[in-house]
């Protein structure tokens, strides 16, 4: 027997490694009380249930973890928050009739179109940073600059990016941390706040429609309900505005923070750029901003040699997938020259594989492009506590105050 | 049927070929994969949704084996290295006797 189920802390990121590290050989899948999910640990099968759309259903997988309370919800639905699950959270038919539409902007080829863009605003991000000492790079740089990437693709100017990433991290806590009820009702307001944004947001495109996301499924939609309707476009919306950036300021500066624990590895990009993306790679498979991803079953199913009723519902630790010895030797080590890096399961595997994922690696490449150009003397400064923010799947520092010149 | 097996070559961005072997039915991502062929990340794992196991095919071969479907195509529109005019996704590509011989150019990048 074992005792995983008692030790694994859900919501808490402190020792979440170490705990899977320690188990993934013997524990498969194992049940955890305080969220009523059994946890899949191991690369193989994470990927099998990723895979197979026919038996597990991505329903849940954005689900409040803590639901609402009932008058909350009426709240919701008398001030008109009429969201609905578009991508993400939803199955075939209806998964793949708006994902042909989505995948029409979101694609490689269009979103390498925003190279230029993105490097500008990384370099702007970069020149404010110049003549200071030290600094927190969550606050100069990751925090914003994702979200500043999502205005280029939706088209949005003069925005705060603040006010954006504020409304997020609410809706993060609200589907996947443990807030109390009374978080939870004071959290309705802005909630609405950051829909009617979402919905305005469709609505002027479609009076003066441009190159952007919403723009391009308005007109995708052709006016035909039937290939998607204006709901859909206002929650296809109001959903990128959270899943371009909350995990990219994540991922950026996870990444950061191994580099900036190892010197040598910085130091062995300053000297040779070529080992970047690599490095990327490694950074997301080694510490992801997604640690956890959600499904349940449409029928029984066995795992791990075990058997499970239809409507078990799983949570699969890509952190743990992605440090799999089975797939990555010494899995717990930090390899910007790890051969196989890239396929970890950061962005998931299947037919919801990340659409963003070529302008996230963009990003988060450019950016340690820019500062290892800028700042190659940048160092931790390891006097002061790094704290892990997280919440059921979500995981990254909160700050990472580092000296910019010796 | 019995499952017969089919040889063909993956050639790097670098111009170095690699044969391998494959099995009929499986797909030409799934032999990449098994032989730790470099450059053909197929990140979704064949559910033709990433666009990262883009190969181009010798003129002869690509004529020879069934079309690519229309969903193919238009994923082959949006995949991030040039399309040329024998490109496949490698996910799409199931292994038969047509493909014997087969030369499957990798791109220089996937990402
Ligand atoms: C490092 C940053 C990112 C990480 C780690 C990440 C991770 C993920 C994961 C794990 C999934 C679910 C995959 C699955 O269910 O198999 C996903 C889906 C998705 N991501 Fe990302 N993502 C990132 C950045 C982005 C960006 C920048 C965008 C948009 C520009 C984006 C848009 C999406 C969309 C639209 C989906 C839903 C796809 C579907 O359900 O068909 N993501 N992402
Ligand atoms: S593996 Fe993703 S499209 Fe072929």
């Amino acid at each position: 027997m074992h005792d995983a189920g008692e030790r694994f802390r859900p919501f808490e990121h402190e020792g979440m490694y170490a705990l899977f590290a320690e188990i993934r050989q013997t524990v498969p899948v194992f049940y955890a009380p305080e969220i009523d999910y059994w946890v899949v640990t191991r690369r193989e099968d994470v990927i099998a249930v990723l895979r197979d759309h026919e038996r597990f259903s991505a329903a849940v997988a954005t689900q409040a973890v803590v639901p609402w309370p009932p008058e909350m919800l009426q709240y919701m639905v008398d001030q008109g928050f009429t969201n609905e699950s578009v991508q993400v959270a939803c199955d075939p038919p209806r998964h793949t009739r708006i994902r042909s539409h989505v995948q029409g902007f979101l694609n490689p080829k269009k979103l390498q179109s925003f190279e230029a863009e993105v490097r500008a605003l990384v370099q702007g991000y970069i020149a404010a940073m110049k003549g200071q000492e030290s600094i927190d790079l969550v606050d100069a740089l990751t925090y914003e600059l994702p979200a500043r990437t999502a205005f280029l693709l939706l088209g949005v100017k003069d925005i705060d990016p603040r006010r954006i990433k504020k409304w997020t991290e609410l809706r993060v806590k609200l589907m996947h941390g443990h807030p109390t009820r009374e978080e939870q009702m004071a959290a309705a307001d802005d909630l609405l706040d950051f829909w009617r944004f979402s919905c305005d947001l469709v609505e002027q495109r479609k009076v003066n429609p441009g190159d952007d996301y919403p723009s391009w499924l308005l007109a995708s939609r052709a006016g035909d309900d039937s290939r998607l309707t204006e709901n859909e476009i206002k929650s296809l919306t109001f959903a990128l505005l959270l899943a371009a950036h909350e995990t990219t300021s994540n991922a950026s500066a996870n990444v950061l923070l191994e580099l900036m624990r190892r010197p040598d590895d910085w130091n062995a990009l300053v000297n040779d750029p070529s080992l970047i993306p690599n490095a990327v790679e490694e950074g997301l498979r080694y510490v992801s901003s997604v640690v956890a991803w959600r499904r349940v079953a449409k029928e029984d199913f066995e795992l791990g040699g075990e058997h499970f009723p239809k409507g078990t519902k799983l949570l699969l630790s890509l952190a743990s997938a992605s440090r799999d010895e089975s797939t990555y030797e010494n899995g717990d080590i930090f390899d910007i020259r790890r051969k196989n890096a890239r396929s970890h399961v950061a962005f998931g595997n299947g037919i919801h594989f990340c659409m963003g994922a070529p302008i996230a690696r963009m990003q988060i490449r450019m950016m340690i492009e820019e500062l290892t150009s800028a700042f190659p003397d940048m160092a931790l400064i390891t006097d002061e506590a790094i704290e892990i923010a997280g919440v059921l799947t979500f995981r990254g520092p909160t700050r990472l105050p580092v000296r910019l010149i010796p | 049927m019995d499952k017969q097996k089919i040889t063909f070559q993956f050639i790097s961005a670098n111009g170095e070929s690699q044969e391998v072997e494959g099995l009929t039915g499986e797909t030409v991502m799934q032999v990449a994969y098994d032989n730790g062929i470099e450059g053909v990340a197929a990140e979704c794992g064949g559910s033709m949704s990433c666009g990262t196991c883009h190969v181009f095919l010798d003129e002869a071969s690509f004529a020879r084996i069934d079309a690519p479907s229309e969903s193919e195509m238009d994923m082959l529109d949006i995949v991030s290295s040039d399309r040329h005019a024998t490109s496949r996704l490698s996910c799409q590509i199931k292994l038969g006797s047509d493909f014997a011989g087969a030369q499957v150019h990798i791109p220089e990048s996937q990402y």
